[in-house]
């Protein structure tokens, strides 16, 4: 039931994906995005597509997994492409036509174009949640905006960073809570599948208020579990894990800009 | 015929996964009309996944439930009417409150079965009237009750829909002395005035010698003994076995009977042990 719903999608593995540091592999995510939508030629996009299927092969996660993401999205993808079909340039000949709508090579090309380009955007930013706990996660994104602390944010990335911690660790927590009370109203007699939209809307009412109610007390709690144990915010605060940027990590870094630096070659030659 | 049957009873967990795991297995069993029934097994027995079949919050992956000599799901469509028949109490049911006024909360269960109007409001009365919900509280907010009356109001709100089955998941868990005493007392309470069924799954083997008729044993999923409470704690060996034991009035006998005092062997409560020694003590001064 609920249960099976996954949040943050690590794959537990040991390939060199998984062990980049979490830091680089959220700046070379942005960098490849922009790589890809760079590819503006045939050649430069299957340059792309073919640096991501390597991506993910290194990454030792099943084809399948992939797959699964990409499902989720493929209306969304498959509506772009048609959007696209039809913003073609009629000089680059027509397919045919149909009332006001025109069909044009150019814009079947445009709309494999956009296609891909989504298909690998969804492939990239896989590559990371499946290779990244969602706690690495946190503290890479927490180290990335540290910088905004010279702007007068000090507290505000530390607290940033907690609460997406926070929210993380307390989803299965709540997901438990949320069937307890399912159950529990149930056994009352509650019905929670049938009905109009109205109905089913007021239905939620006894599930909802029981779970908020014990969201805030599990709030409180934590809260004075934290300061218990002197927590006060970020300052002077050190980390049991430290992220260490290493060899691996520059080579990651070397290859991904040097895939840009092709496709941005083969943009310009071909 | 019983009022309840339980036949074959397999519930696994995980699906086609390769983590499949029966929670329970093969339980077979029947439930007179009136009897109070104490369910024991150390954490994970599979006491809470058995229980959540009797009013059809799960459903058996083999065998089957039945209600009158009824499959309970005969009728998918007709599973409610099941449950407002079975009662089932959580553990820390106070959780689960959730209306404005202690009366519209205790009303959402028969409310939910169809009922308005004046039958409504006499189910909800009554229910206070039997198990000790003062007047002055309806028209509070439920969360401005103390924790054991926030609980005593959730148990009024399973009980205003009458089951014929009422059955308490850890009705004591978190409670104080007296609040433990208070819930039992409640459970008698609704016992004498409707004649139902009482099911209990506790820790507590003081809490079921005070209340249970017969105590039904789970060890891992399966059923290790269903029987007569006497019974079943003159088997202290066999409940030690699997993480269990006798209550603690009942080891002191044993002791005492160890160290050649002369005591009975079925002591299971305090006031028993309190008659058995008086005896005692009034045969010496004789």
């Amino acid at each position: 039931m609920l249960k099976d719903i996954t949040f943050g999608q690590y794959y537990e593995g040991n390939s060199p994906v998984h062990k980049t540091d979490p830091r680089a592999k959220i700046v070379l995510l942005i960098a490849m995005i922009v790589f890809v939508f760079l590819a503006n030629n045939i050649f430069s996009v299957v340059f792309a597509a073919l640096s991501v299927f390597t991506l993910m092969y290194i990454s030792g996660v099943p084809l399948r997994m992939y797959a699964k993401n990409l499902k989720a999205i493929l209306p969304i993808i498959i509506f772009t492409a048609f959007i696209n079909v039809f913003y073609g340039d009629k000089n680059t000949g027509i397919v045919f036509e149909v009332w006001k709508l025109t069909v044009t090579w150019g814009g079947i090309y445009r709309a494999f174009f956009m296609a891909t380009r989504i298909i690998l955007l969804i492939f990239i930013s896989s590559a990371l949640t499946y290779t990244t706990t969602p706690n690495d996660l946190t503290d890479a994104i927490e180290r990335l905006l540290s910088p905004l602390k010279y702007v007068g944010l000090k507290s505000a990335v530390h607290i940033l960073a907690m609460m997406m911690t926070i929210t993380l660790r307390f989803i299965p927590t709540l997901i438990e809570e949320t069937e307890k009370i399912m159950n529990a109203q149930k056994a009352r007699g509650a019905d929670l599948e049938n009905g109009n939209l109205k109905q089913r809307v007021k239905a939620l009412i006894p599930i909802l208020i029981p779970l908020l109610i014990s969201a805030i007390r599990r709030s409180y709690e934590l809260a004075e579990a934290m300061e218990c144990r002197c927590y006060n915010g970020g300052e002077g605060r050190q980390r049991m894990k430290q992220l260490h940027f290493s060899f691996r990590d520059y080579i990651a870094c070397g290859v991904v800009f040097a895939v840009g630096a092709v496709i941005i070659l083969l943009n310009i030659l071909l | 015929m019983a009022l309840l049957q339980v036949k074959n009873l397999t519930h696994s967990y995980g699906g086609s996964s390769p983590f499949v795991h029966d929670a329970v297995s093969n339980i077979s069993l029947d439930i007179e009309k009136g009897e109070i029934i104490g369910i024991i097994g150390h954490t994970g027995s599979g006491k809470s996944t058995l229980v959540q079949h009797l009013n059809g919050l799960l459903k058996p992956t083999e065998g089957q439930i039945l209600l009158e000599d009824k499959d309970i799901w005969e009728n998918p469509k007709e599973i409610r009417k099941v449950r407002s028949k079975v009662g089932l109490v959580f553990q820390y049911p106070e959780y689960q409150l959730f209306e404005e006024t202690v009366y519209a909360d205790i009303a959402f269960g028969p409310k939910n079965m169809g009922l308005s109007g004046n039958e409504l409001d006499k189910r909800v009365r009554d229910i206070c009237r039997i198990i000790g919900v003062k007047d002055e509280y309806l028209n509070k907010s439920p969360f401005d009750l103390s924790g054991g009356e926030k609980r005593r109001v959730a148990i009024a709100g399973v009980m205003a829909m009458y089951p014929q089955i009422i059955i308490f998941d850890e009705p004591t868990a978190g409670l104080d002395p007296a609040g433990r005493e208070t819930v039992i007392k409640i459970i008698n309470d609704y016992r004498r005035e409707t004649g139902a069924t009482v099911i209990v799954v506790s820790h507590s083997m003081e809490d079921m010698a005070m209340l249970a008729d017969k105590l039904l044993v789970l060890n891992d999923g399966k059923l290790e003994m269903f029987d007569s409470t006497e019974k079943v704690f003159s088997n202290g060996d066999r409940l030690r076995k699997i993480g269990l034991n006798v209550p603690i009035v009942t080891r002191v006998f044993a002791q005492l009977r160890n160290l050649g005092v002369d005591v009975p062997e079925d002591v299971f409560t305090v006031e028993k042990a309190v008659e058995v020694l008086k005896k005692k003590a009034g045969e010496k001064n004789a």
